[in-house]
């Protein structure tokens, strides 16, 4: 109904949508990791998710719904492009060093916030994505099998891989640090 | 011991607070009796926490705030600048839709902006301080220090962050009822630096006070409201209510989900004290 778009309902619902541009901003850095792109994605979305035809269903999460949108603009652009894909998928076969009992994370807190950010910045795609919605944005798994449109055992097994990509490569950077410290 | 074994395969999902019920005592039940586990469960936990602290690893900048606030106000959108990932037929697609909408919904949209109240949009520092409350209410940020004791909470901050936090303990001099309870604190990322972060609660119902120096972030946006010489400003943010002022070189937000703008989580810094004066003009009339 038109009469929707002239509710309070529905103003509450566009500014409560604002509340989360940061959120949505640091995925679309996530998706197209250039500044310029992620801001024409943040408008896209915002444009979308607040057209008339375009309401969160009853009971949504209102921020998981836009990441949504955010997400399957992105694809159609990709899709879109002559430049061939930019989504670089995961390899299934991927040789994954799994530190888990690496006695470097012990330190891991005394670790300055920008070496873990760059440690996220040089995932796969993939795994960044479900870092930053996971640990970053703190979506539940079901919300972020929604979001990207998969199982939710997906969910676990990537992000389970990411952290473990993630940990490996924080422990990499302490030894060089180190041996430099030497 | 396979039990150890299941329960290190379990410890990511109960981090992530994806096990429930019987899961979730089983994995509590073997990390209180395992030494083992339970150091594998710290080093998880410890490693988590400093991902986690990382966030947000992106603000938006004021340009395309200002844009997208114009788009959600229903001033209607304008077109995207030099379209780099949209190609030129979906923006005239976009524009004909746009202008098709705008010649529909006019008298809609200008009973929108004669009704609008004159706020606007919330500072970085609230969005930040509701978003903390947020995962802390959902579990996702553990606190580092959980202490009732003012002193101790006060003392913890020391040397952690580069301004003081001394909480005040009215509750306990004034010799009221006790109508809220300090539990904790810890530390948050915020431009690159600390704030302090203290979570009350009260009914039940959790209380956040996010502090960190005037030099980082300065309140803004929304509705303001003097009381008693400071500015405090007002935002509705996901449900909850943000108060944000700033007085004597710190800069503070209150979020919580209570009624009205939230003035009743002042109690937990004036609770017993003629204060009335400073709380009075934050509810509604």
């Amino acid at each position: 109904m038109e009469d929707n778009m002239d509710s309070v309902a529905g103003d509450t619902l566009n500014q409560a949508a604002l509340a989360h541009i940061d959120a949505l901003f640091g995925y679309a850095m996530t998706l197209a990791r250039d500044a310029a792109e992620a801001e024409d994605l943040v408008q896209e979305t915002y444009l979308k998710a607040t057209g008339a035809a375009n309401q969160p269903p009853a009971g949504s999460n209102l921020k998981a719904w836009l990441f949504v949108i955010m997400r399957n603009a992105w694809l159609n652009h990709v899709r879109h492009d002559q430049s061939g894909p930019r989504f670089v998928e995961l390899e299934t076969n991927e040789q994954m060093d799994d530190s888990g009992g690496n006695p470097h994370v012990v330190y891991l807190r005394k670790l300055e916030q920008k070496q873990v950010r760059e440690a996220i910045e040089k995932l796969p795609q993939a795994y960044r994505e479900i870092v930053v919605l996971r640990d970053i944005e703190g979506f539940t798994y079901q919300e972020i099998a929604m979001v990207l449109d998969c199982p939710a055992g997906t969910v676990m097994s990537r992000l389970g891989r990411a952290r473990a990509k993630l940990r490996a490569s924080l422990a990499t950077w302490q030894r060089i640090s180190r041996a430099r410290a030497v | 011991m396979k039990i150890c074994e299941d329960t290190c395969k379990r410890l990511n999902l109960y981090l992530d607070n994806e096990l429930q019920g019987d899961e979730r005592a089983a994995v509590e039940a073997h990390l209180q009796e395992c030494g083992s586990c339970a150091s594998v469960f710290k080093r998880e936990l410890s490693f988590i926490n400093a991902i986690r602290e990382c966030g947000p690893m992106h603000v938006a900048p004021p340009a395309l705030r200002a844009k997208v606030q114009e788009t959600v106000n229903g001033a209607g959108p304008k077109p995207f600048p030099a379209k780099r990932i949209v190609s030129k037929a979906q923006v005239r697609l976009g524009l004909a839709i746009a202008a098709t909408l705008l010649m529909l919904l006019s008298p809609i949209l200008i009973w929108r902006v004669m009704n609008r109240s004159p706020q606007s949009a919330a500072s970085s520092f609230a969005l930040m301080a509701a978003e903390t409350h947020l995962r802390h209410s959902r579990g996702q940020l553990p606190l580092e220090v959980e202490s009732g004791a003012p002193q101790h909470i006060s003392e913890w901050f020391a040397n952690k962050v580069n301004f003081s936090v001394k909480l005040p303990n009215y509750q306990e001099s004034s010799g009221q009822e006790k109508l809220y309870t300090l539990e904790g604190a810890r530390l948050v990322g915020y431009k690159e630096d600390y704030a302090a972060y203290v979570s009350y609660s009260m009914n039940s119902r959790p209380i956040s006070l996010v502090i960190t120096s005037d030099s980082v972030a300065h309140p803004s946006g929304g509705e303001e409201i003097d009381a008693r010489g400071l500015k405090f400003h007002y935002n509705a943010i996901d449900g909850l209510k943000v108060l944000t002022w700033s007085d004597r070189g710190l800069t503070y937000a209150l979020v919580s989900d209570l009624e009205e703008r939230g003035q009743q989580s002042c109690i937990v810094c004036h609770q017993g004290t003629k204060d009335q004066d400073l709380i009075e003009p934050l509810k509604l009339h």
